[in-house]
């Protein structure tokens, strides 16, 4: 994300909308814009249309709507099938999609969509705003898995005629202008989907949308054909014929796959860190590692705050400076991280706050602190014996990161064991049984500090089974006023006060090390051109994308 | 029984790991005390620096440590995972072979049970679920490499249980326990030895792979586990990976001779024993 700071924007541009209501204007005002965006990456060439794109997604999607399988592979693939209500730019605003226009009441508790109109669904059947009060009711709010909380405030959705849509709120919700993409937000056809059950409706994998792509055929294990939709509202879009997503489960093939060009779009880290250098100069490739922004992965230290050891301030602070975040980056990460300066990420600029206390790598500081909280070194060196649990499947970085801190808590006489877990596994360690003394994780923080970063620290949110909660069963009644607060928050600088305690208060009572921004990478050909580049960019269309010849 | 002295296999075989054997043992005086200490420049060279002569891996942990120290683990793990391997496969080959009938029939069809699923994929599903730590390993290759074991010494049991001095002892009144323990092992154990550094050969290997799949101990350092690590950085460092990959090789190479010796002197279908 950009400079600009969003929420400021968005307000303007709402006031815009809301006082000018000119929805012919606007209408004519933003596509342009968003064209020039895209016609200005292409530097002026004339645009190509045809031809088959070749993308590879890592690893296999168990389905292929985002809003009920919300792995990114399923994302990526599902964000050229289905559109969304809005769509966002390259510096995170709203943009129409299948909602023309929308003005938000003054109290901010209405808002009403103009949906677009002649938009069909791929099948033929017209798309309306019952689609949309079905998709947000008993899809996204029951199923999706951040549904409920983003949607909190949405009690209703009206449909007074085909094309409108109102959600009714029981007060502002600031958090829903940051979820309403179409793979965050998802809209399913009524039709396919109402009186199934939505987790195992067969129609999941083979999507019916509104998109700019087809779904044709998913042969499980080798690919994923999108064909060009014909019908798309986009006149004169998609410009591709074909994206045929292919599944390489290697590493190392991929990585060939990549430099012969038989794959021309790789969205999800699909090679080793360790390999990113080199194929970068390639000037056949393209890497981008701001396409990620809006999931916005955060690579933390956790303690189980249930031991006695880690519920001493000093133990967490010592641990703190024992680790050398920026090496982490450096070394680990081959520079595709930065430092974590709070729970929230830096470029997130509407919301960081700069100038939190900090922890520098400082072991003898670390030392010092062990000391004073009553764990001198033993005979054998050794002040603390605890274990580390580490997740195997998303990559050996994750590992070695491990290894990483192992090493250099050992210099200040922790003694790490390290435990690798596949993902069942450790689910069941560390958000069912609570049997770890330490983790190191990444949640996305996603654009709303709401979604994804009170997650972490809110003590309602210690529920056991559920993946990606609280697991360090921290507990503050301070903290959980800030973030109640936030929640119910309307005003958006009130809100932003409520958010800087929150970044003031992980700094200060380290109930985890934050420790790395992580760049989420993905590769193309230099020829794939049109992309909408921007912090959305792997999780948007690819309506505009075409090959040079 | 004569030790085929003279044999050039037998002498390559049991030096070369004699000297792996004697860096495992003397690992903290050759190396130092951490293995996997960041002590220098990750992506060190062989011969870049004299003080890390084979080099550094990509977190700056010395090679030649890690050589040194994963000849511990590796030969430890192949050792236990070798002997339970045999023990196992000798306890059930022998109860099956002597008794026949029903227990036969049962421990035979159990010994199929495990011969039928391709044993890799059973260890790997084995060492995902109890989580991988040197003993679960340990346990993971022994549980599926004693079937061969057993079949064999099945054999050796029902010729054995057929011969005079096993049909005498049972005249004289002996339990069977007593008949299983001092005159079937015993001379069933002599072909299973033979197997055994065969056995222990396998069990290196099963960890480099199963290490190369991501799936070793974490906190120690095995040739397999530096394999996997290494396996990221194949295309830009693959002295990573071929510096372990040699020594899995000489190792495994030696306790192949050294089979092929032990079998021709130990096993009694090559007449070595009579």
């Amino acid at each position: 994300m950009s400079a600009d700071t969003y929420n400021l924007e968005r307000r303007q541009f709402l006031r815009l909308l809301g006082v000018g209501a000119g929805a012919a204007t606007l209408a004519g005002f933003l596509p342009s814009a968003l064209a020039d965006e895209v016609a200005g990456q292409a530097s002026g060439q004339a645009i190509v249309k045809g031809g088959t794109l070749f993308a590879n997604v890592t690893p296999e999607p168990a389905g292929l709507v985002a809003g009920i399988n919300i792995s990114s592979p399923a994302v990526v693939i599902s964000s050229s099938i289905f559109d969304g209500l809005v769509t966002y730019d390259a510096q995170f605003r709203p943009q129409p999609q299948l909602a023309e226009s929308w003005e938000e009441a003054a109290d901010g508790k209405r808002i009403t969509f103009h949906l677009r109109k002649g938009v069909k669904w791929h099948d033929g059947t017209p798309f309306t705003s019952a689609d949309v009060q079905y998709s947000i009711l008993n899809v996204v709010k029951k199923t999706h898995p951040r549904g409920a909380s983003n949607l909190a405030k949405v009690t209703d959705v009206q449909i007074p005629d085909e094309h409108t849509v109102v959600f009714i709120l029981s007060g502002p919700a600031p958090v829903l202008w940051a979820t309403l993409f179409g793979t965050e937000t998802q809209i399913v056809p009524k039709h396919l989907y109402e009186g199934t059950n939505p987790l195992t409706n067969p129609w999941n994998s083979k999507p019916v949308g509104t998109g700019a792509f087809k779904f044709k055929e998913w042969v499980r294990g080798s690919h994923v054909t999108l064909e060009r939709n014909p019908d798309y509202w986009d006149a004169g879009k998609p410009y591709l014929d074909r994206i045929i997503f292919k599944m390489i489960p290697d590493a190392g093939a991929r990585a060939v796959a990549l430099e012969s060009g038989e794959i021309q779009f790789a969205a999800n880290n699909p090679v080793p860190e360790s390999e990113v250098a080199r194929l970068q100069q390639n000037p056949a490739l393209q890497l981008d590692t701001t396409g990620w922004q809006v999931p916005a992965p955060m690579f933390f230290f956790d303690f189980n705050l249930r031991r006695k050891t880690f519920q001493d301030l000093r133990v967490r602070k010592a641990f703190a400076h024992a680790i050398d975040r920026q090496g982490l980056a450096d070394i680990v990460w081959y520079g595709l991280a930065d430092v974590a300066q709070s729970c929230v990420p830096s470029f997130q600029q509407q919301f960081f706050k700069p100038g939190l206390p900090q922890y520098d790598f400082d072991p003898k500081k670390a030392e010092q602190l062990l000391d004073e909280a009553g764990y001198p070194r033993g005979a054998d060196g050794v002040r603390l014996r605890i274990n580390h649990v580490t997740e195997v499947s998303y990559g050996q970085v994750y590992l070695r990161a491990a290894e990483y801190m192992r090493q250099q808590l050992k210099n200040i006489g922790v003694e790490m064991e390290l435990i690798n877990l596949e993902l069942a596994a450790m689910i069941r360690r560390l958000f069912t049984d609570y049997d770890f003394d330490t983790v190191s994780q990444w949640y996305s923080a996603y654009p709303d500090p709401q979604i994804g970063v009170t997650r972490r620290f809110w003590s309602k949110n210690i529920k056991p089974g559920t993946p990606s909660s609280n697991n360090s069963g921290y507990s503050n009644p301070e903290m959980d006023r800030i973030i109640e607060g936030i929640q119910e928050e309307g005003d958006v600088a009130k809100r932003k006060l409520l958010i800087d305690q929150m970044q003031e208060l992980v700094q200060t009572d380290v109930p985890s090390v934050n420790l790395l921004e992580l760049k989420f990478f993905g590769f193309y050909s230099s020829k794939l051109q049109g992309l909408r580049k921007g912090p959305l960019l792997f999780y948007s269309s690819l309506a505009d994308a075409w090959l040079e010849p | 029984m004569n030790l085929p002295w003279r044999s050039i296999p037998l002498w390559l075989g049991a030096l070369c790991l004699l000297a792996i054997g004697v860096a495992a043992l003397a690992a903290p005086v050759l190396v130092g005390s951490d293995p996997l200490a960041m002590v220098a420049r990750p992506y060190l060279w062989p011969g870049q620096n004299a003080a890390h002569w084979l080099g550094t891996d990509m977190l700056g942990r010395d090679l030649w440590s890690g050589l040194v120290y994963g000849a511990r683990v590796s030969l430890r793990i192949g050792l236990e995972a070798g002997v339970c391997t045999a023990l196992l496969g000798l306890a059930i080959g022998c109860l099956a072979g002597y008794f026949g009938g029903w227990v036969d029939n049962l421990l035979m069809r159990v010994t199929e049970l495990f011969q039928i699923m391709p044993s890799l994929i059973f260890t790997l599903v084995l060492v995902i679920i109890l989580g991988p730590r040197v003993d679960t390993l340990v346990l993971g290759i022994a549980a599926t490499a004693w079937p061969n074991v057993a079949r064999l010494a099945r054999g050796e049991a029902q010729r054995l249980a057929g011969m005079e001095f096993v049909q005498a002892a049972r005249v004289i009144g002996m339990s069977e326990a007593r008949i299983l323990w001092v005159h079937i092992l015993p001379n069933a154990l002599m072909p299973v030895l033979a197997m055994l550094a065969m056995l222990v050969g396998h069990a290196i290997l099963t960890e480099a792979a199963l290490a190369f799949l991501g799936l070793s101990d974490p906190n120690v350092v095995s040739w397999g586990s530096m394999i996997g690590a290494g396996r990221d950085v194949l295309r830009t460092a693959w002295y990573m990976t071929a510096l372990p990959g040699l020594a899995i090789f000489f190792t495994v190479a030696a306790l192949g001779l050294l089979g092929g010796a032990l079998n021709d002197w130990l096993n009694p279908r090559r007449g070595g024993l009579q």
